[in-house]
């Protein structure tokens, strides 16, 4: 990754053209063709760096609620329980971390009403019963972008 | 609230836009659309907040932020909103949410907090006497179960 892709990054990551051309708009942006916009993006996307291009949607306003759950889990009991909870679409990310409560996730759901029976779900498939949800009840950012 | 031709865009732009010169013409082709409709659909969706990003999600880890941790802060009740938005002004959290119930019965704010190799510790004193909460704690992921992006508007094709 050089100061060019650097630059790339940081444009298509905040500020992506919503344009008929938006790699010639980035080109000129950057001062090289788009055909070598288009190169470095897509040697990014097989490095792995660039996981996609699209939108992120705002969830509330797709008419989704969304929380986010942590759950205590026996050692014994934790590789059932992490495949119950990924079997969810709603859940997007999911963590052990280092703590007696030791997986974290979040999960969207249509409604409340839905939630709530999903959690109720994975509570009798796993016999998990520690499960808390932690809706959120104020959004002071969400900006999952990396100056580079 | 969204129409079907909305959706069915949405259904397009929500995993991958192609890597070619005129990438909305080709979703317009896939929608039947014009690739102006499509623009001004995309346009629109943005500005009426529906489409909170357009554009890469990266894999952090991969780009050289290879610290990331939720961080969770006992703010008392009255402390929530500045501590929330002292927090916020950091670019090293790329996320900060008021949840409740507390998590053990104090942590009310939660952060994720990125950075790299190193720094974290010295970003986390520094947010910490910023926000002027004491009490924090650190959930390091240790390891990876789910990333995914959800799945709207799937049943339209």
């Amino acid at each position: 990754m050089d100061g060019i892709d650097k630059k790339i990054l940081n444009i298509i990551q905040k500020e992506f053209p919503v344009a008929a051309e938006p790699f010639k708009v980035i080109a000129e942006r950057v001062g090289i063709t788009e055909d070598e916009v288009l190169e470095r993006i897509s040697k990014l996307k097989q490095e792995g760096i660039i996981r996609r291009i699209g939108a992120v949607f705002d969830s509330r306003k797709m008419g989704f609620v969304s929380t986010l759950c942590t759950a205590r889990v026996p050692e014994e009991k934790l590789k059932a329980f992490v495949e119950a909870v990924n079997s969810y679409a709603g859940v997007t990310h999911n963590y052990r971390r280092n703590h007696e409560y030791n997986v974290w996730f979040t999960f969207i759901a249509p409604d409340e009403e839905t939630l709530e029976k999903f959690l109720a779900e994975i509570r009798d498939r796993t016999g998990v019963i520690d499960i808390i949800s932690m809706p959120a009840v104020r959004t002071f950012k969400i900006d999952a972008s990396f100056e580079l | 609230m969204l129409h079907g031709i909305e959706k069915k865009i949405i259904n397009l732009i929500q995993s991958d836009i192609p890597l070619a010169k005129r990438p909305f013409k080709s979703i317009g082709e896939q929608a039947d659309l014009s690739e102006e409709k499509v623009l001004a659909i995309i346009g629109s969706l943005i500005e009426r907040g529906i489409v909170r990003k357009f554009g890469a999600i990266l894999r952090h880890q991969r780009a050289g932020f290879t610290r990331n941790a939720m961080v969770v802060w006992a703010a008392p009740q009255e402390k929530i909103g500045a501590a929330g938005r002292t927090l916020s002004s950091f670019r090293e959290v790329t996320h900060c949410y008021e949840r409740t119930p507390p998590f053990a019965g104090k942590y009310t704010l939660f952060s994720m907090v990125h950075c790299r190799e190193g720094d974290q510790e010295v970003i986390l004193k520094k947010l910490s006497m910023a926000a002027g909460i004491k009490d924090f704690k650190i959930l390091t992921s240790e390891e990876e179960y789910k990333k995914s992006s959800m799945e709207y508007c799937a049943d339209v094709k």
